[in-house]
Formats: structure tokens, C-alpha cells, sequence
């Protein structure tokens, strides 16, 4: 579905003379998304402008139909928020916390605890969720948000930085929870996060941020196509291979016996194999080499500068964006 | 001794019998994996981590009701911290702050009880000296020693202490305003559960002592009539007292981060003003700095409502609640300031 539940346009916001956001024009569909960015990108600021939490300079935005400017009360009562920091009262008890988060939306004493016990139950605080939230360790505490968020069923759940402070287990366990929501629960979730695995494992879309500006957004994996290849490594007529492969129309670099060529379709390795058993070569490795969210970040980031907005600029200087990630010996590197 | 070879000198090949655990290809199971997918395509699967033993399934559940309106939220609000005086699962507050509203509660009483037993033993001394009269019911609210030195300042104190702050603190004001409430209701509803707590001990304790004077002495019409007026002025003196001592010390509340600095703040705002004032009177002969201490400002105000003698008489009254008015003013503006630049998430 190409629903869109996020959606701005010019979105800027100053404080003072510091532009934090600056002529976003986003759309963010239904599903999960990650909003990635390093430190100051403008996450946190976003973050709250959709939630009508802050007044947008200029520009305008609409989240699940509401407006940002006018009806943030509407969009408030139908997403759930899971702050960065710290939001929970340490002195009281957990399934109580996520009780009040629940009369806070409107929602009756009767029915918020039962909600709560589900959302709870949940996130995997079982019987601990009669416990003082003090006691609690980061990783439950952090489900804890996670479930004062979840209290309603919100259509969309923003979660800023979900996965933060957690061990490999929490953290393994906050990302399933995630995908669980978002797949056998159908709902959306917005993550912001620095982790690249996490937000790769959950979302299907980013949406990447830089100085304010939008770096680039779209699917995974059609930014990931701007830097797949296949490698090759090839024992005996190495270079007849080569220029079979150039023959055949492939974009080949090569050092010594180890080729990459470019992934232009899902018959490319059929194409390299039937070239070498034209020319008689060895293929004895072949592996496909994708780029992880990583790689792209970095090749985003340094390569790109910051003009990027859709992943068919990225796909339209796929030469440029390999210089990064390929290994020194292969010739990349010295962008 | 057994003989043993040295290593790597003609070591006999292994031997293990048919029941040997280990074996060449066991350990290359271990070192590799399995031959499993060498010849066809099968793709060997870790173990999912619900086979760590643990008896959980994750299950989503949907729930589509309906959200009730803005009033049910402040509702919730009021409620948590109301509430949370009595039972666990709402606001927590401390055990010394519900301990001592218990306490002050009941020895606000004591006129009411002492009026009662006058009324049953027929004392008139003990009823001239307690039993509802002018000067009793100013002294129930605005009276110096005990009420507002003991009593009421520092159930103010106690209250006001963290319920602005500890969302600073705790980053709790996220729960809040990642909500559909507004800035307005939150720190409207804070104040009013602030008052009304208060209210609880000032007024209830008032209209507790009014009502056990008209049934320990069974008094009439006429005299309800006669003093209900009194009673009156004396109500709304306690509501002038209990909302100035709400605005001064949730402003204090909100622009700060700890629990102590408000309650403290408060005390020596209402009583350090009441002393200097004092001081300065004794020494220099000069009253006007009274209109510095909400106490006495609102005392001259009570006095001039319920009309008992007033003791600040070189002054206009219209003063006094200038200044009573001014203070609350800036006690508001400084909380409203503050709560509407509260960030959202812990600060
Ligand atoms: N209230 C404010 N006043 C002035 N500048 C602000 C304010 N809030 C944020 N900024 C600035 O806006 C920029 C974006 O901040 P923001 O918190 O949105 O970044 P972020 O992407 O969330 O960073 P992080 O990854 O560290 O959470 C930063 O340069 C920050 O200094
Ligand atoms: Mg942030």
C-alpha cells in the first residue's frame, strides 16, 4: 500500500538563526521507517514538529490526515510516543505508570488497566509489572515506554531511539517487538535511531537526515541497488574474462584475479558464468556484495553532499557512490 | 605406569569403539555445521529464540475503543494526584507529607472537637474560649500561631515540593505533553489538586467546626443567620490563603529541578517576609514592609472580611490586596513561563 501517514512540505524550523530543519519535503509511507542521522541532524526536532509539540517556521505537514500546525491534539491522541530519555515515575509501579499513560489519552480507569496488563504482557514485563519502575534495569524500563506508547493501539508509534543503552538480548528483544507490531499488528512505526542494524532489521524505509536537510529517503533496498555487485574470483583467463564481461555490456573492475561487476539484473550472474565458459575461465568464488545500511550511510554522507533527495539521484551516480566502499586493492577507497 | 608414546612418535591410530560419542565427522559437525544443503538446496535455520526455554509468545492484540474527551483526561489528572493521598497506584507521595496532612487535618479539628465536647458537657468557658465566634473563625484560617506557621505553610510546602518538579526530574512531562494535553490543563490540573488537598485541611476543617457548633449547641435559624455571614468571609479568606500558597509554590515547583528547593522557597517566601516585616516594625517603627509577606497581607485582608480588630491599621486595607493580588499575579506568570518552555522530553 502506498498510504502515505507522514507527509511535508517546505517543512523548515529555527531557533534563532539556527536552521534545525530546513525545507523538508517528506513522505513517509505506512510501515516501519527509520529516520537516521547523526548527532544534531534535526531527529528529536522533527520528532516533536509533527507532534504539533513545536510551531514550524514555515512550511506545512500532515500526520495520519491531521495537520501539524492546527490539530496536534488529534495526532497526539492517535500515535504513541517512546521518548529518548528517561519518561517514567521511578517511585511507582510499572503496570500502574502504564495505566495512568492511558487515562492521560482519555481512556477509562477500568479499561486502561486491562490495556495495560496486554501492553505489559507484551513487551515481556510479565510478573515484574508489579514492581517499583525504580528497580527496573534500562532494558525494562525501556519496554516499559514502549508499552505506555503502545496503550492504545496508536495507528503509528514513534519511538526515538528504542534501542538505546539495551544489552545484545534487550536490544534483540526490542527490535522483535517492533517487527511484531509492525507486521502481525499492521501498525507503523517511525524510529530514529544511530544504529544502522537495528533500523535495517525493523524498517523498510529511511528517511535520512543531515544538518537539517534531507539526505535521502526511500526503500532499503532500492538505495541499497545503487552499490550491489557480484565478486568473482577467477584462476586462469582472467583478462579474457574481462573483456568478455565488457563484451557483454557488464561494468567490470578488476585487480589481479578478483572482479566486481556491477549487479545490473537478476540475470547478471548468469551472464558472468556464461562468459567465463565462453572463454574458458575459472570462476572460483562468487558472492554477491551488497552494501549494508552502513556503507550507504557513509557514501550518502561523504560522497553525495547533501543535495540528494530520492533514491533514482542516488541510482542516477552509482560510479561515484562505489569509490567509498570498495576495498583499498580494488581501487576504491580514495574518494 | 602405562607406556605411553611420546606424541607425534608412531602414536597408534584411535580407536573408538561403535558407542563413541565423539567422532571425525561429530567434530566437523561442530567445526562446520552439517553437510546438510551440500548437496541439496536446504537452508540450515539457527534455533529462534523462543527454544531458550522461555514460555512466551508475543503476541499483538488490537484494541479499538473509543478515547474519551478532554475533561477525562484533566479527570485522570486531578484523580492521580487526589488520589494518590489515600492508596497506592496513583501519585505517590511521600509517607512524612501523608502523615503529617493526617496529622494537621485532625489538629485543625481540635477547635471543632473542643466546641463538641463543650456543647456536651455544657462548659461555657471552654465554649467562650473555642465555640464559633469572630475572632475564632478568622484564627481557624488566618490565625499566625499554630495554623500558619506549623499547619498550613508547611502542608503547602509539602505539597508543592515535587509535583511540578519531579516531571522535570523524571522526564514525566513526556507522558503528558506526548498527549492530547494541553499546557494550560496540565498545570491547571496540578494547581487545583494542589488546592484542593489544601482545601481539604483549611476549608473542610472550617466547615467541620461550623457545623459541630450548630449541632453541639443545637443552635437555631437565628443564629445561623447572624453568623453565616462570618462563616462566609472566613471561606473565602481560606480560599484567598490556599491559592496564593498554590501559586507562590508551584511557580517555586517549576523553575526548579529538586524536591526541596520549592518547599523550602515557600517557608521562607511566607514566614522569612513575616519576620523581616516583624523586625523591621519593632525596630524602625515602619509596618509598610508587611506588603512584602503574602501572611500578613492576607491576614490585613482577612481581618477587613470577617471585621475583626485590625492590627495592621496604619494602612489601608485596598493595599494589602493590591499586594495579595500582585504576588499572585507574578507567581503565575513566572508558572505559566515556565511550564509553557518545559520541554517536552527530560531536560
Ligand atoms: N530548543 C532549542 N533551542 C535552540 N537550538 C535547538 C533547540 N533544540 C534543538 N536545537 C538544535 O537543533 C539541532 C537539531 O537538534 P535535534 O535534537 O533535533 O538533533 P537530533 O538529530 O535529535 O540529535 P541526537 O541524535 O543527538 O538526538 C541541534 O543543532 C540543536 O542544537
Ligand atoms: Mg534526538
Amino acid at each position: 500500500m502506498d498510504e502515505l501517514i507522514i507527509k511535508t512540505t517546505n517543512l523548515t524550523k529555527s531557533y534563532g538563526p539556527h536552521v534545525a530543519l530546513d525545507n523538508l519535503n517528506l513522505a513517509v509511507k505506512k510501515g516501519a521507517t527509520g529516520l537516521l542521522g547523526p548527532n544534531g541532524a534535526g531527529k528529536s526536532t522533527f520528532l516533536k514538529t509533527i507532534l504539533g509539540l513545536i510551531q514550524a517556521t514555515e512550511g506545512e505537514g500532515t500526520v495520519l490526515g491531521h495537520d501539524i500546525r492546527t490539530e496536534g491534539d488529534a495526532i497526539r491522541a492517535r500515535i504513541g510516543y517512546m521518548p529518548e530519555y528517561d519518561a517514567l515515575n521511578p517511585d511507582m509501579d510499572a503496570i500502574h505508570q502504564v495505566r495512568y499513560s492511558g487515562e492521560l489519552l482519555g481512556m477509562n480507569p477500568t479499561i486502561a488497566l486491562a490495556r495495560a496488563h496486554e501492553s505489559l504482557q507484551y513487551v515481556g514485563i510479565g510478573e515484574q509489572r508489579y514492581r517499583n519502575i525504580g528497580s527496573f534495569s534500562t532494558g525494562m524500563k525501556q519496554a516499559t515506554k514502549l508499552a505506555c506508547a503502545l496503550i492504545h493501539d496508536p495507528e503509528l508509534i514513534i519511538a526515538d531511539e528504542p534501542s538505546n543503552g539495551l544489552d545484545a538480548k534487550a536490544r534483540e528483544f526490542m527490535i522483535q517487538t517492533l517487527t511484531t507490531t509492525v507486521q502481525s499488528g499492521n501498525r507503523s512505526v517511525l524510529m530514529a535511531s544511530h544504529l544502522m542494524d537495528d533500523v535495517e532489521r525493523v524498517c523498510d524505509n529511511i528517511v535520512l537526515l543531515h544538518k537539517g536537510k534531507l539526505a535521502a529517503q526511500g526503500a532499503i533496498e532500492d538505495l541499497k541497488a545503487i552499490d550491489r555487485e557480484i565478486e568473482i574470483h577467477v584462476w586462469g583467463g582472467a583478462t579474457r574474462l574481462e573483456q568478455a564481461l565488457h563484451a557483454d555490456g557488464l561494468t567490470v573492475r578488476r585487480e589481479g584475479r578478483v572482479m566486481r561487476i556491477a549487479h545490473t539484473g537478476e540475470d547478471t550472474s548468469t551472464r558472468i558464468l556464461r562468459c567465463a565458459a565462453e572463454t574458458g575461465a575459472q570462476v572460483r568464488r562468487m558472492h554477491e556484495y551488497e552494501a549494508s545500511l552502513e556503507d550507504l550511510f557513509l557514501v550518502i554522507m561523504e560522497n553525495l553532499g547533501y543535495d540528494v533527495k530520492s533514491s533514482e539521484d542516488l541510482l542516477a551516480s552509482p560510479a561515484l557512490a562505489r569509490k567509498v566502499d570498495a576495498p583499498a586493492h580494488m581501487g576504491g577507497g580514495g574518494a | 605406569m602405562t607406556e605411553e608414546p611420546p606424541l607425534g612418535q608412531d602414536a597408534p591410530p584411535v580407536q573408538f569403539d561403535a558407542a563413541a560419542p565423539v567422532t571425525g565427522q561429530g567434530r566437523m559437525d561442530a567445526a562446520w555445521g552439517s553437510t546438510a544443503g551440500d548437496e541439496d538446496l536446504s537452508t540450515p535455520v539457527a534455533n529462534t529464540p523462543a527454544a531458550s526455554g522461555e514460555i512466551f509468545s508475543q503476541e499483538y492484540k488490537p484494541w479499538n475503543g473509543e478515547l474519551n474527551p478532554r475533561w477525562m483526561r484533566n479527570w485522570a489528572i486531578l484523580r492521580h494526584h487526589l488520589l494518590g493521598i489515600f492508596k497506592k497506584g496513583h501519585r505517590p507521595w511521600g509517607m512524612p507529607t501523608r502523615l503529617f496532612i493526617l496529622v494537621v487535618f485532625i489538629a485543625s479539628l481540635s477547635n471543632a472537637g473542643l466546641t463538641l465536647i463543650s456543647g456536651l458537657i455544657g462548659e461555657s468557658t471552654l465554649h467562650q474560649l473555642w465555640g464559633v465566634s469572630r475572632d475564632n473563625l478568622y484564627g481557624h484560617v488566618l490565625g499566625f500561631f499554630p495554623r500558619n506557621v506549623l499547619y498550613y505553610p508547611i502542608i503547602a510546602a509539602l505539597l508543592v515540593g515535587s509535583v511540578i518538579s519531579e516531571d522535570r526530574q523524571h522526564g514525566t512531562s513526556a507522558l503528558y505533553f506526548s498527549r492530547p494535553i494541553t499546557r494550560f490543563d496540565y498545570v491547571g490540573m496540578k494547581f487545583i489538586s494542589v488546592a484542593v488537598i489544601q482545601s481539604i485541611i483549611v476549608l473542610l476543617s472550617l466547615t467541620l467546626y461550623y457545623f459541630a457548633e450548630i449541632i453541639a449547641l443545637g443552635r437555631g435559624w437565628a443564629w445561623i443567620m447572624d453568623t453565616f455571614p462570618l462563616f462566609l468571609a472566613a471561606f473565602l479568606s481560606g480560599v484567598m490563603l490556599v491559592f496564593t500558597y498554590t501559586s507562590i509554590g508551584l511557580a517555586l515547583s517549576s523553575v526548579s529541578k529538586g524536591k526541596f528547593f520549592p518547599g523550602i522557597g515557600l517557608l521562607s517566601i511566607v514566614l522569612g517576609t513575616k519576620v523581616l516585616a516583624v523586625l523591621v516594625s519593632t525596630l524602625f517603627d515602619r509596618e509598610i514592609l508587611y506588603l512584602l509577606s503574602p501572611y500578613d497581607c492576607m491576614a490585613h485582608v482577612g481581618q477587613t472580611l470577617i471585621g475583626t480588630q485590625p492590627t495592621y491599621d496604619q494602612y489601608s486595607w485596598t493595599w494589602s490586596l493590591a499586594s495579595v493580588i500582585a504576588m499572585n499575579a507574578i507567581a503565575l506568570y513566572t508558572l505559566s513561563a515556565r511550564v509553557s518552555s518545559m520541554e517536552v522530553t527530560r531536560e
